[in-house]
């Protein structure tokens, strides 16, 4: 190399991708023009509403119903998921077994169903006369057109992606650390509590926070198997819906303020708990 | 005894990984477990930590059975190539991991760890993460963790395996001084035999699932008794040589008119002495070479000469792959000093010391009717596979006489070297008959379609040929992943009276060979004809090979010919020795 190839490049970082400049650039600029700019624009909507009505709006009782339900149900459908899609994720991760690949392959199908579809499918099983319905009828239990409708069209949507996302942390935790704490004494409880979770605790919580905000964002699926009972099993989304087709357009902004505070709210508050979540193991590593 | 095997096997899917290992690992010894990577010495050592299963045998920790012991009841201390530290602890809670299971106090916690880091040099590391160690710290780490709840017996999988050189060394040293420190019974595995050398009290040479040989380490470089040991441990130049009453000699075989046997030896790079012309020698002549390659390392020079041919070449037992015969040659500074060599100049090849293996084993003449059938045998895929892994060669040896069993095979040459391979055919025991009675001693009877044998049945049909047949069949069974099986036979009518003596015959020929050629074999006695039994066993499944020694060539088609007719897919091995005071293989062993 010349003298003056040296001198010329000595501060940049080699990259693959042209420089931070460039890349920063873009990165700005779309997150402007397809998260921020349509954000502010609902915000702004929302913001042509004098405060009392904004109130008014927001407050109202079928609105604070749909919350509740829309919210709930997220939350109730991310739990689920977390514990099943664990399970999900660790057959895959640690066992080999015939039909393996069709069921990792199944667990995508989720992701490329139009939501409506699933939604119909969902109704005609949990309906009354439905394969699934018919038999939870008797037993006084009633999924189609209940929260706990809701609730399972939610599970649905959001499983792919606690399980895509604890997969790989899974595969981290070697077999070599499970036989290390099994000589070393630790019973298959400990190894899981001690070892396998604080492992996997991270992407966990982030397979939550992304299945909840899939949840809280869902309408598709959810308006076919709800039967949009207001305050019963209305969620928010359609009550955006049917404030659009009034024409209340600013009604609607106002709903979909709240639901962008809550959510983010939310968001926030998980990811600050995933770093508390890493400092405190790291610090007491128990 | 702090650890104790007992014919230790492991399957995976029919295939023994680990094969009838068996040992006695004394209290405070250093057993460093020395193989290539696949030889099972790694899943040996999940097998003593109680990690795997076994699928056959006995592991006894301190006199206590724990075969079916769990790991975590076990309580050994183990220590991974990876270190496999928890990457979310401090080192503080890695190593007090195995106290915090057992509900230690928080007080008697703390000392136990300030106790190990200082024993592994690591004092005021505690707070840190795994993840800010270097690699040689974390593995520092690891061994504290697995000491940490007084394990009576360590076991340490690779531990050098991802570091580099200088580092190693380092570990390599405190390993070694918490070792003496403690006193604890420690196994190591590794595939580095200088690791092995400068850690082991004894070490274990493992291949193919078996544990070939053991013994300190300077006992097993100097007189190593199978080719896999001497070749692995060290650089070794095989030679094939004749051991007559007068010593052994290489070359053309015989001149001396005494009875021969072919043997082969071991002549370590070291033993080697090179000089301009045959009468400066101050060793043993061996042959006429050029300098092919000079390799400087530093202290010491290593080249590779070629050897001259002629009439009186030596044979390297290494299978000769056309371009001549090298020795493997290194010389120390002194001797560079006193004779100075260049590459392509001539010299003279003399041995300080060679040592004879006492295989019976020592190389391959493939042998038929043809030219065109002889080379077809020596391409048979289980021979190739055979002479690789024993590395030796296949000589071929066209017998006219082997085509027509009426002919009278007289007039066959009467010396052999190695054991005879012929193709597998209805009257081959004809061509066996021959062959034995012109002097070879083991003839190999291959079919045209036999794979290398998942089973090996031992059996000897007259009790002269038993010690010998037992060499052999350590020596083959050294190079293939068979399992053993010898078959004892006694006749239908033996009374019941006299069948506890049956069973002691075959408890002693079992410890007769794992005494004396660390051979470890199953037995199993039947009662009936000896053909028939054969016949059933060798029915039960393909790839099953027989090993059927004789000291009567007499009648061998009456003895056999049914049972020779009924599997003629086995390959079969007949060990041959005359019924003598003192048999052949023994003096073999007494040479050694």
């Amino acid at each position: 190399m010349s003298a003056a190839g040296v001198l010329t490049k000595p501060l940049r970082q080699p990259s693959v991708l042209p420089g931070f400049g460039l890349t920063f650039g873009f990165t700005t600029f779309f997150l402007s023009a397809i998260v921020l700019l349509p954000l502010a624009a609902l915000v702004l909507m929302a913001a042509r509403l004098s405060i009392s009505d904004f109130f008014n709006v927001i407050l109202d009782p079928r609105a604070v119903g749909s919350y509740r339900l829309s919210f709930g149900a997220a939350f109730l459908a991310a739990a689920i998921n977390a514990v099943f899609g664990f399970v999900i994720a660790w057959t895959l991760v640690r066992y080999e077994f015939p039909g393996k690949k069709i069921i990792d392959a199944l667990i995508d199908m989720p992701f490329a169903l139009p939501t409506a579809v699933s939604g119909i499918a969902l109704t005609t099983v949990f309906a009354q006369n439905g394969w699934v319905g018919q038999y939870l009828e008797p037993l006084g239990i009633k999924v189609a057109y209940t929260w706990i409708g809701v609730t399972v069209a939610l599970t649905l949507i959001g499983m792919p992606f606690m399980v895509r996302t604890v997969q790989p942390a899974l595969e981290e935790v070697q077999k070599d650390l499970e036989d290390a704490a099994e000589t070393l004494g630790a019973g298959r409880f400990h190894i899981f509590r001690r070892i396998i979770l604080p492992t996997v605790l991270p992407a966990l919580l982030t397979g939550f926070a992304l299945a909840f905000a899939r949840g809280v964002g869902e309408y598709g699926s959810v308006i076919f198997i709800s039967g949009n009972l207001p305050m019963k099993t209305e969620i928010t989304p359609l009550l955006i819906v049917i404030k659009l087709e009034e024409f209340d357009y600013k009604g609607a902004a106002a709903l979909g303020t709240v639901m962008l505070f809550i959510s983010f709210v939310m968001l926030l508050a998980i990811n600050l708990l995933q770093a508390w979540g890493r400092q405190r193991h790291v610090r007491s590593g128990r | 005894m702090s650890i104790t095997l007992d014919q230790v096997t492991k399957r995976y899917q029919g295939v023994p990984v680990v094969n009838d290992v068996s040992v006695e690992i004394g209290e405070g010894e250093f057993f460093v477990l020395l193989g290539p990577s696949g030889s099972g010495k790694s899943t040996l050592l999940r097998a003593i930590a109680g990690l795997t299963g076994v699928s056959h045998g006995r592991i006894a920790l301190h006199g206590r059975d724990v075969t079916h012991t769990s790991a975590r009841e076990r309580g050994v201390g183990l220590v991974f190539q990876n270190y496999a530290l928890f990457r979310h602890m401090t080192v503080a809670d890695n190593i007090e991991f195995a106290l915090r299971v057992r509900r230690m106090k928080r007080a008697d916690r703390l000392a136990r760890r300030k106790e190990l880091l200082r024993l592994v040099a690591l004092e005021g590391m505690d707070e840190r993460l795994p993840a800010q160690l270097s690699g040689g710290q974390q593995q520092r780490v690891a061994v504290a963790r697995a000491l940490a709840h007084k394990p009576e017996v360590l076991l340490l999988d690779e531990p050098f395996g991802a570091l580099d050189a200088k580092i190693r060394e380092e570990l390599r040293r405190t390993i070694r001084q918490v070792q003496r420190e403690l006193g604890i019974t420690t196994v190591l595995v590794t595939h580095d035999q200088e690791e092995a050398f400068a850690l082991a009290d004894r070490i274990g040479v493992m291949n193919l699932g078996r544990l070939l040989e053991m013994g300190p380490p300077g006992e097993l470089y100097t007189r190593p008794t199978t080719r896999f040991v001497a070749t692995f441990l060290g650089a070794a130049n095989l030679l094939l040589g004749h051991q007559t009453r007068n010593g052994i000699h290489f070359g053309s075989p015989g001149f001396d008119g005494t009875r021969s046997h072919e043997v082969v030896a071991v002549l370590r790079p070291e033993e080697v002495e090179l000089a301009p012309n045959r009468g400066k020698l101050d060793s043993r002549y061996l042959a006429a070479g050029s300098v092919e390659e000079i390799i400087f390392t530093g202290a010491l020079e290593r080249m590779r000469v070629r050897l001259t041919k002629g009439s009186d070449e030596v044979q390297l037992a290494r299978a000769n792959n056309g371009d001549g015969s090298f020795l493997e040659i290194t010389r120390t500074q002194p001797e560079q000093r006193a004779f100075a060599v260049k590459v392509g100049q001539d010299v003279a090849v003399g041995f300080r010391r060679v040592h004879v293996l006492p295989t019976p084993l020592s190389s391959f003449t493939a042998c038929a009717a043809s030219e065109s059938e002889v080379e077809r045998l020596s391409r048979h895929p289980l021979l190739v596979e055979l002479a690789t892994r024993m590395s030796t060669r296949v000589s071929s040896r066209v017998e006219p006489a082997l085509a027509n069993s009426s002919v009278d095979c007289s007039a066959m040459d009467r010396h052999f070297s190695g054991a005879a391979v012929i193709a597998s055919r209805p009257d081959a025991l004809k061509n066996i008959e021959c062959l034995l009675a012109r002097g070879a001693e083991e003839v190999f009877v291959l079919p045209a379609n036999a794979s290398s044998p998942q089973r090996v049945l031992i059996h000897w049909a007259d009790e002269a040929a038993r010690a010998a047949t037992l060499a052999v069949s350590a020596s083959l069974l050294r190079h293939v992943s068979a399992e053993a099986v010898y078959l004892d036979v006694k006749p239908e009518h033996t009374a019941a009276t006299e069948r506890p003596q049956g069973m002691r015959a075959l408890l002693d020929a079992r410890s007769e060979a794992q005494a004396v050629h660390g051979l470890e074999m199953r037995t199993e006695l039947h009662f009936g004809d000896a053909t028939s039994e054969l016949v059933r066993r060798l029915g039960e499944s393909p790839d099953q090979l027989l090993i059927l020694g004789i000291s009567q060539i007499a009648g061998l088609a009456q003895r056999f010919g049914e049972l020779l007719a009924a599997i003629p897919h086995a390959p079969l091995l007949v060990v041959y020795r005359e019924p003598e005071p003192i048999a052949e293989s023994q003096t073999a062993v007494g040479m050694a």
